[in-house]
């Protein structure tokens, strides 16, 4: 141990912590640029021989990705934006007016997501089966949009806590009603907070599975996780395929969250640790 | 039509109907797609609803939860669940914690590690059982290729991760670990962040070493970050259903089959609601429990 340098010492913890994040998705995308033939020779090769983009073309003609991608886009994106509206309001309320028991309003917010989503499907199942609903985007946009308003709520109670109170005061008494300030001043100072809670919310509704698994099953309406996962080959699981599409899927959230990193961490921790 | 009074009192409302207003749809929503689910899962386990359609259904009392009591498979999915809870919680609480504290280092970028801890968060469950199975293949994976690199396998007799209950369960645990613990790391990151240093400063005038530091600053200023990332991890755990779902199916046989995948086997594939409902009554009970620890917990942070 002492023999090391602390700087060498660094640079090896570095490295563990690099390679169990990165590994998966690198040897995924190793994998997506093999040859079909290359994947089942052995012993098995760590890099690509003669790389590829085949398995990329196959990905979008031999299977509706591009359409998976489309529906997992809608899906992500309304939901975000219907619950980043409804847990605006909400939170605002929780920070600024003086209701009583306005801890145990959040405590309520808060422990609704920690039902089991799997006991709350047959109902949900039953009531968009009952309204026509299944295997349409609206099926999985309403339940996702409640399952993000808790850590939506959490973050935002605290980014409109942050917002000096004068400010909202001093526009209300230049003529602005409460909601004129919510919207004219509130709302804009803390649109870091709002971009925040979106994200977070994004990202989950892209990755849920058993809901979009369950609702929307048929092949025009499935999302990239239900998509990809039912995959079918002809004689066996097309690996080389389900490879490129893993890629394809995996980057526009890796993108995300590489752009936004210091404020997705402060989202997850507010949100985590708030309650 | 809305009276004079009406309109002038919803431009500028007073402070309790704006609450009101404001609340609203979050309440609605809820109601919608927590408490009224809720409730008709507990009516729908009264029933035998199967072919019916929900229209026929036939109301039989407790028998479902007789013959929910007396299922082997109910009992196998329960205890697959419990396994898989009690040995995934302390694993990722141990490498979170192992990844937090490398995490925490003074490094000149700080970059490539946040976002190697943020990259396991943002890949979903179901694709981290994909990459995972794919890793485990008999054949051609690479894990076995490791192993065989090593000498710690024949390769003319590979390891059959995914096809034998055991290894097959192992490798669903391992996976489960390497997925939760980042999101662990992070909220354990943010926590070692708030220990001040000049308690390690203190400690170092006082000789102790770098490992009593450890166990004696570092831990205990981390409890209630641990607490609540337990908790959370609890609750997700007993709900796990993507990566066994995408790994194995719940085979070989059943040996890897969740509580959450029996239900959904149950009412989605069966469409026997009654029945699957009984199960999912069963799992709202445990979770319930693990929740109410939660909200005990924060009620005495609170005070």
């Amino acid at each position: 141990m002492n023999a090391l340098s602390p700087r060498s010492l660094r640079l090896i913890a570095a490295a563990i912590v690099v390679i169990n994040g990165f590994f998966p998705a690198v040897w995924i995308l190793l994998t997506s640029l093999k040859t079909e033939t290359e994947l089942v020779s052995k012993p098995i090769t760590w890099w690509p021989h003669a790389p590829t983009l085949d398995n990329y073309v196959r990905a979008f003609s031999d299977q509706p990705l591009l359409r998976y991608l489309g529906n997992s886009a809608l899906v992500a994106l309304g939901s975000t934006a219907l619950s980043l509206v409804v847990a605006s309001l909400a939170a605002y309320a929780i920070a600024r007016l003086n209701l009583r028991r306005r801890q145990l309003i959040l405590t309520c917010i808060v422990a609704s997501s920690m039902f089991p989503l799997v006991t709350l499907l047959v109902p949900i199942f039953e009531t968009m089966r009952s309204a026509g609903l299944l295997n349409t985007s609206i099926a999985l946009i309403v339940p996702y949009t409640v399952l993000n308003l808790p850590v939506c709520t959490l973050v935002l109670v605290s980014f409109f806590q942050s917002i000096p109170r004068d400010l909202e005061n001093a526009a209300m008494i230049d003529g602005c009603t409460r909601l004129g300030a919510l919207v004219r001043v509130v709302l804009p100072l803390a649109a870091p907070g709002v971009f925040t809670a979106g994200i977070l919310a994004f990202v989950n509704a892209w990755d849920e599975f058993l809901l979009a698994l369950s609702l929307n099953a048929s092949p025009a309406m499935r999302t990239l996780p239900v998509g990809i996962t039912l995959y079918q080959g002809e004689f066996s699981f097309p690996w080389p395929i389900i490879s490129a599409a893993l890629v394809v899927a995996i980057v526009p959230v890796a993108v995300l969250i590489a752009l936004f990193q210091e404020r997705v961490v402060g989202g997850l921790t507010q949100g985590g640790l708030k309650g | 039509m809305a009276a004079p009074g009406l309109f002038e009192r919803l431009r500028d409302p007073s402070e309790k109907t704006l609450g009101v207003l404001l609340l609203a749809p979050a309440f609605l929503l809820l109601a919608l797609i927590v408490v009224y689910p809720i409730g008709k899962l507990v009516w729908n386990s009264f029933f035998d609803m199967r072919l019916s359609g929900g229209s026929g259904a036939r109301f039989v009392g407790f028998e479902n939860y007789v013959m929910v009591w007396q299922d082997p498979d109910f009992w196998n999915a329960t205890g697959n669940t419990v396994l898989i809870t009690l040995v995934t919680v302390p694993g990722a609480l141990v490498v979170g914690l192992g990844l937090a504290v490398l995490a925490n280092l003074p490094f000149k970028r700080q970059w490539p590690v946040r976002l190697a801890l943020l990259l396991p968060w943002a890949l979903p469950l179901a694709f981290a059982g994909l990459i995972f199975a794919w890793f485990f293949h008999t054949e051609y994976g690479v894990v076995n290729d490791v192993l065989r690199r090593l000498g710690l396998m024949d390769a003319r007799d590979p390891a059959m991760w995914l096809l034998q209950p055991g290894w097959g369960f192992a490798a669903i645990c391992l996976t489960i670990i390497w997925k939760t613990s980042s999101f662990m790391a992070l909220i354990l990151l943010a926590g070692l962040q708030m220990i001040p240093r000049s308690l390690y400063e203190a400690a170092e005038v006082d000789g102790a070493s770098r490992w009593q530091q450890f166990w004696q600053i570092t831990i205990p200023m981390l409890m209630p970050s641990i607490v609540v990332a337990l908790i959370f991890r609890t609750i997700t755990a007993l709900q796990t259903f993507d990566i066994p779902y995408t790994m194995t199916k719940g085979g070989p046989g059943n040996a890897t089959e969740t509580l959450a995948m029996l239900i959904h086997k149950n009412t989605i594939e069966y469409l026997d609601m009654g029945y699957g409902s009984t199960m999912a009554v069963f799992m709202f009970g445990l979770s319930l429990a693990v929740t109410a620890v939660y909200l005990r917990h924060m009620a005495r942070s609170a005070a």
